[in-house]
């Protein structure tokens, strides 16, 4: 043959362009979903503590009876935080409530705290005190340091005074990659105590008992006892935004966001492999039927009518299981289970396991079918019955391929997304080891947590790229599986000898 | 010594009953397999029938070429439905030249070596690779990085690349289905390698090819990750146009409506859902079996 003509030319080199961008587009997806992924390292982790002044002797609420013992609900809690994303900060350009005053807390409450935005206490400004302080989002490898002011009223007459101190709201100090310490910087004049340091992450929440100063006019609120809270950084943010990943809660929405992917990844894994459980023995009998047994004739009704399921969409397939089969579950299972929601997993699990059916079988005939026919002849000639054929020969020769039907079967349930958003009911939460409690309750997995939350994400934020994250992972193991896949349904076993 | 003879040779009754048991039991097997295909068949069918006949009630000429109204608890379905179709024919449009000739390098110019066993198996990866995937990448790219904002036509690349690797697979396993006397027939006429493939190797290969592109085109269509975050728009009272601009715009289109629409909580009312769902199916099972009517014409007129 004639290598090549000058004017065919154009056209070659459109056919090797083409090649060449079918390559370009696997490592294009890896280096955009990687590049946008970094958007996860760039997350601010934020951490903030409550503290407030308390008697030693807490007193029943007047109205409900009950010691209010949660500063975050405490109107007079001060809160220390920082790195809250979107937030500019009090040392930026926020406005923070001020410090109360000793007129506003005469009648109302004995105790007073409260912060500045300064470095020294020799640059203390009167002028600028505020009760709460909150910093600017910041770097994980950058620490901070937050003064705490805190003074008792003439109302107060016990000899001492508590400093009760809490992680605010969802906070959850044992995934903070940062060192944060409490320490008396100042005592009163004429009042001594023993010098306090606590680890704020090891201890989160207490109270430290210390003898009781009055503020008598408003300029003394600053000279009673002065707190530092030194936050000094412990991981650089790579590797705590790698082990915040890894860990098993996902709460990307809170004021402290989480984002442990674990349970999604546990939850997709385990419904694949329930949908495999039920698609891969019905699929690969009915494939053997097909290649096996049944007539040519019967097999052109079957075939066109089992490709026609592939080629329904899937969201199609999604509300069809949510009005059709989510109300069947619930009715066959309520009582036995106490089921109470057709959006569950086993509901998942089961339309997921429809949508296998024509993978498998397809997949599963095509591995029969390369077996050879002499294969067959020489079992019929030993007279082996068309089970025994099955059974022992065709089925040990199309091993490989029966491999590579369940994992390319794995990888497309993994991989499902309307299907999973429409039924698994949208919750988050780790599997159960009860598997009762699995099978009914709702859960969630990766590709319905990227389609459900992208659609109100802030773009190039932690969140947006944690989702990459998620996406990235789930590329790479469907990636694997399937190039595994691909090299077991090429094995020929018979061709090795 | 008969007795030990008749110890170790089983008597011919023995024998022949073992056989019928054989028989029995590979019988039994048999039905066993028959009634798992035939009960994939009939719970394909009653789904798909199940589809229809919820679905038919909505069905009519008004439901497909009007709007929707009052706030979506009436009205029509026309403008997703034309978005849908404009996403297809423009996903088809991209892929069609890539795809095509991509088949041809596979099958014809890429020999057999280590690196393209590695070009191979990472198209079949491709095709195997979720929805949802593309529909990230095509937000990271065409439309963060290109066009700043979701618009008709990053969605029809980002399907466009959905819809690739199966095209690149099927092209490929069409032209290696044409049989190899048409080639050298071809060279033995002088023809180049260009030559033999256009004017001998395609034109065989047509309806295989055509088979492959309509399918996958008509799969990605259905599917609704990649649209998710790249073209879709949920409800707008926009005035449709048909003009350039059109591609720069989100679009209206079924899957997304039927996603966007579960988000949103039970705005639309269930007729109009399944309405909306048979007509998506509907859609996509039309052009599967134009497909396969082209195929089976294709097949009939085959000379090898």
């Amino acid at each position: 043959m004639k290598r090549l003509k000058l004017r065919d030319l154009p056209a070659v080199a459109l056919v090797y362009l083409s090649g060449a961008l079918v390559v370009l587009v696997i490592v294009a997806i890896f280096y955009y979903l990687a590049h946008e992924a970094r958007y996860a390292f760039d997350r601010p982790f934020p951490y903030g503590y409550r503290f407030s002044l308390q008697s030693p002797i807490l007193e029943p609420d007047p109205y409900t009876g009950q010691v209010l013992d949660d500063l975050t609900v405490d109107p007079n809690a001060t809160l220390l935080a920082a790195n809250f994303e979107g937030d500019d900060g009090i040392d930026e350009k926020e406005e923070g409530a001020p410090m109360a005053t000793l007129e506003e807390l005469e009648g109302y409450h004995p105790f007073g705290t409260g912060s500045a935005v300064i470095d020294s206490l020799d640059d203390l400004n009167p002028q600028e005190l505020f009760r709460d302080n909150w910093k600017q989002a910041k770097d994980a490898t950058k620490g901070d340091r937050f003064i705490l002011f805190a003074f008792a009223t003439q109302e107060y007459t016990q000899p001492t005074m508590k400093l009760a101190f809490q992680p605010d709201a969802a906070f959850s100090p044992k995934d903070c990659p940062f060192d944060i310490k409490l320490r008396v910087i100042r005592t009163p004049n004429g009042i001594e105590v023993e010098p306090v340091e606590i680890d704020l992450i090891q201890n989160p929440s207490g109270k430290i008992e210390l003898p009781t100063w009055i503020a008598k006019s408003d300029e003394e609120r600053t000279n009673g006892y002065v707190f530092e809270m030194v936050v000094t950084p412990k991981k650089s943010n790579f590797t705590a935004t790698i082990a915040g990943f890894f860990k098993t809660d996902w709460a990307p929405t809170l004021q402290y966001p989480r984002y442990g992917f674990v349970p999604l990844l546990l939850s997709t894994m385990l419904m694949a492999l329930l949908a495999l459980a039920i698609a891969v023995p019905i699929g690969l009998a009915c494939s053997t039927y097909l290649a096996e047994i049944a007539p040519a004739r019967i097999r052109e009704w079957l075939k066109p009518i089992i490709e026609m399921l592939a080629s329904i969409p899937t969201v199609v397939l999604g509300y069809f299981g949510l009005m059709i089969v989510a109300p069947s579950v619930v009715k066959v299972f309520s009582q036995a289970i106490g089921m109470t929601s057709g959006r569950s997993f086993l509901t998942a699990s089961l339309v997921l396991a429809f949508l296998l059916l024509p993978t498998v079988i397809s997949i599963g005939e095509d591995a029969l079918r390369a077996v050879p026919s002499s294969f067959r002849d020489g079992a019929s000639a030993l007279g082996f019955t068309a089970k025994e054929t099955i059974k022992k020969v065709v089925l040990p020769a199309a091993r490989a391929g029966v491999v590579a039907t369940v994992l390319l079967g794995f990888a497309r349930a993994i991989g499902e997304t309307m299907i999973i958003w429409i039924l698994s009911g949208g919750t988050a939460v780790m599997p159960s080891i009860d598997p009762v409690k699995t099978l009914a309750g709702p859960t969630r997995g990766m590709t319905d947590t990227i389609a459900i939350e992208m659609g109100n994400v802030e773009f190039e934020g932690p969140h947006y790229g944690h989702l990459f994250m998620i996406g990235l992972t789930l590329f790479l193991i469907t990636l694997a599986i399937n190039l595994i896949g691909y090299a077991y349904g090429r094995k020929r076993k018979w061709l090795a000898s | 010594m008969a007795s030990v003879i008749g110890d170790r040779i089983p008597s011919r009754a023995k024998l022949a009953a073992r056989d019928a048991r054989r028989k029995l039991n590979s019988r039994l097997f048999e039905v066993w397999l028959w009634s798992m295909g035939v009960l994939i068949t009939l719970a394909i069918l009653a789904v798909i029938v199940t589809i229809v006949i919820k679905g038919l009630p909505a069905m009519n000429w008004e439901f497909l070429s009007t709007g929707p109204k009052e706030g979506m608890k009436e009205g029509g379905i026309w403008p997703m439905l034309r978005g849908s179709i404009l996403l297809m024919i423009g996903t088809l449009l991209i892929v069609l030249p890539v795809g095509v000739f991509g088949g041809v390098f596979l099958a014809e110019y890429a020999g057999t070596s280590r690196l393209v066993t590695l070009v191979r198996a990472c198209v079949v990866a491709l095709a195997g690779t979720p929805s949802v995937i593309y529909g990230l990448f095509g937000l990271a790219v065409f439309v963060l990085l290109i066009t700043k904002h979701t618009s008709l036509i990053a969605g029809c690349l980002t399907l466009a690349m959905f819809a690739l690797p199966v095209i690149v697979l099927t092209t490929e396993s069409a032209i290696k289905a044409v049989p190899e006397s048409f080639v050298e027939a071809g060279v033995s006429l002088g023809m180049s390698k260009w030559q033999v493939i256009r004017k001998v190797i395609l034109p065989a290969a047509l309806p295989g090819i055509v088979t492959g592109l309509v399918l996958s085109t008509g799969r990605a269509a259905g599917e609704a990750p990649p649209i998710l975050f790249t073209a879709g728009i949920y409800y707008s009272t926009a005035k449709l146009t048909f003009d350039l601009e059109m591609f720069k715009k989100p679009v209206a289109n079924l899957p997304y409506h039927l996603a966007e629409g579960y988000r949103q909580g039970s705005v639309i009312p269930e007729k109009i859902i399944w309405g909306t769902c048979l007509t998506l199916m509907l859609l996509v099972l039309l052009i599967n079996l134009a497909a396969i009517i082209v195929r089976a014409r294709a097949r009939k007129r085959q000379v090898w």
